[in-house]
């Protein structure tokens, strides 16, 4: 039975494809060259970081409900070799979108008058209007070690920073070469 | 079988496509090759409105903490952001936000790697990210004036225009702040400014190979007809006198090409930030004069050393400034009182070292 399935799938397939290719026609340079690709994408998301603690369990890191531990990531990088560390810590939270859009876009007019000088293509990051964020928090601190764990750690937590809610964001990056093209 | 004869379709329609795309290409001559330069990326941001805030009976959190007091017993200090916005240059301070350009097509913020040769930085690859460049006057708009017209000043962006219909690329940004120490009532604080302008600011980093250290160049340019900073109470409805500051020009330069800016952490694991001093590999050989000229002949050690300290400490672009043409406080439109305009100009860094101490610890 199931032979015959995978049989009437391919037959059906392959009858598609002489369809298809049928209605296909050849396209000149001419007409080529006036296509340009159109569409583009259209993204939602959610992204979440260490929203109940993260998989490394020690005397620093732990659940989030100790609250003797930190829960949250952390990076840490140097500006100077054998130097200390700047720290982004605890970080967790999580933070979603809907209708980020990317598209190529041609601009000729517009902008003031900047549109028509510019006569070119740029990438357009649409942006979201709203971003949702979920008790996104994290502290800023210098550190004499990249981990918690090592030698001779000692940090100082700078400040710490909790968004939750909306937040509004709206409007269009335009991303583009400069230069001379 | 089945999976050769898939590979082998897939490989007949590319190669067909290869060879039309080959039809479409032309050769460059080594004339068009040589305009080509190494392009960075411009970014505009278009129709552009940024706001959050902390309202926490709707849900919206926004603060900062972890600061603490410095009293006998220090208590936490929580920093609740109520606003922070970017929008067009006619938002009543943050009430009605309408969308701005920031950046222009034919002038963007940029990122890029530039030739460290070309400024003045040896043989070393330079990031640069930076805000519209300064242009010149007569293509240029002034700075503060928000009714500015070409070739009025040295700034790329302009002012909005509605009768044009145009938003401008001069946004108004603020940032209100309740401050609450321990459980004492809190207290709001307000910074506004109107239709800023940051042109020809840029971040410059590199490499230090003697220090093997991230070193930076960093000029912030920052240019508003009005900055205005006031307290009020947490309601924002009962706010105490305004400081107004009208046509206020900040021109901050940290670091240069020869004294390159230090950012780092030390071993107790404090923030250092440095200044390094000037100096020059012949400094010691100067004459107790300190000059060479016609009359006091020096070595070409001493002068190449002298040359270098003069032409040092007469480039503007080494110094910072800071402009406010007129000073307010209460109402502007009232019975406030004027304090005239205050200039601090030519402010030159020689060396400048900040250790942060956490007075937390033991």
């Amino acid at each position: 039975m199931k032979k015959f399935a995978h049989c009437l799938l391919g037959f059906m397939g392959s009858l598609s494809v002489a369809v298809a290719h049928a209605e296909l026609s050849s396209i000149d340079d001419g007409d080529l060259s006036a296509i340009s690709g159109q569409g583009g994408v259209y993204l939602s998301g959610e992204i979440t970081i260490n929203e109940q603690g993260g998989p490394i369990q020690n005397a620093y890191f732990g659940s989030c409900s100790d609250p003797a531990k930190r829960c949250g990531a952390r990076i840490a990088y140097q500006t100077r070799q054998d130097g200390g560390w700047y720290v982004l810590d605890d970080i967790r939270g999580s933070f979603s979108f809907q209708g980020l859009t990317l598209r190529v876009r041609n601009i000729d007019s517009g902008f003031g008058g900047d549109g028509a000088l510019f006569n070119r293509e740029v990438l357009e990051i649409g942006l979201p209007d709203t971003i949702k964020v979920d008790n996104l928090q994290y502290t800023y601190a210098t550190s004499s070690t990249a981990r918690p764990t090592d030698a001779g750690y000692k940090q100082t937590d700078i400040y710490t920073v909790n968004i939750d809610g909306d937040v509004t964001m709206k409007g269009n990056l335009l991303v583009f070469p400069t230069g001379t093209p | 079988m089945r999976v050769k004869n898939k590979k082998l379709l897939l490989f007949v329609p590319v190669l067909a496509f290869s060879s039309l795309a080959s039809a479409e290409l032309a050769t460059l001559s080594d004339d068009e090759m040589s305009t080509v330069d190494g392009a960075g990326i411009g970014l505009v941001l278009e129709d552009f409105v940024f706001d959050h805030g902390d309202d926490q009976a709707n849900g919206q959190v926004f603060k900062i903490t972890g600061i603490k007091s410095t009293a006998a017993s220090p208590e936490d200090v929580e920093i609740t952001v109520s606003q922070l916005y970017i929008a067009r240059a006619d938002s009543n301070y943050g009430e009605n936000l309408n969308p701005v350009n920031l950046g222009r097509l034919v002038n963007p913020f940029q990122i890029d790697v530039i030739d460290g040769a070309t400024l003045g930085i040896g043989n070393k690859a330079v990031l640069e990210m930076a805000a519209p460049t300064k242009v010149p006057f007569a293509e240029g708009y002034d700075c503060l004036s928000s009714s500015a017209t070409a070739g009025s000043g040295t700034c790329s962006s302009r002012p909005m225009d509605l009768g044009a219909g145009f938003n401008g690329e001069r946004p108004d940004l603020g940032l209100k702040l309740g401050v609450a120490v321990g459980s004492k009532t809190p207290h709001n604080v307000n910074i506004n400014a109107k239709s800023a302008v940051f042109d020809g600011s840029y971040l410059r980093l590199w490499g230090d190979d003697d220090r093997h250290q991230l070193v930076a160049e960093y000029k912030l340019n920052f240019y508003t007809p009005e900055l205005s900073i006031n307290s009020c109470d947490p309601s924002g409805q009962n706010c105490g006198s305004t400081i107004y500051m009208k046509n206020f020009e900040l021109e901050l330069a940290l670091g240069n090409r020869f004294q390159p800016m230090y950012m780092d952490v030390n071993g107790d694991g404090n923030f250092v930030f440095e200044v390094k001093a000037i100096a020059h590999q012949y400094m010691n050989q100067l004459p107790s004069s300190g000059k060479c000229d016609a009359g006091n002949p020096c070595s070409a050690n001493a002068q190449a050393a002298y040359d270098f300290f003069k032409s040092y400490y007469e480039n503007d672009e080494f110094r910072s400034n800071l402009r406010i043409g007129n000073m307010t406080i209460g109402d502007i439109n009232a019975s406030g009182k004027d304090f005239g305009s205050a200039r601090i100009e030519g402010m030159l860094i020689q060396y400048l070292k900040v250790t942060s101490h956490d007075l937390a610890a033991p």
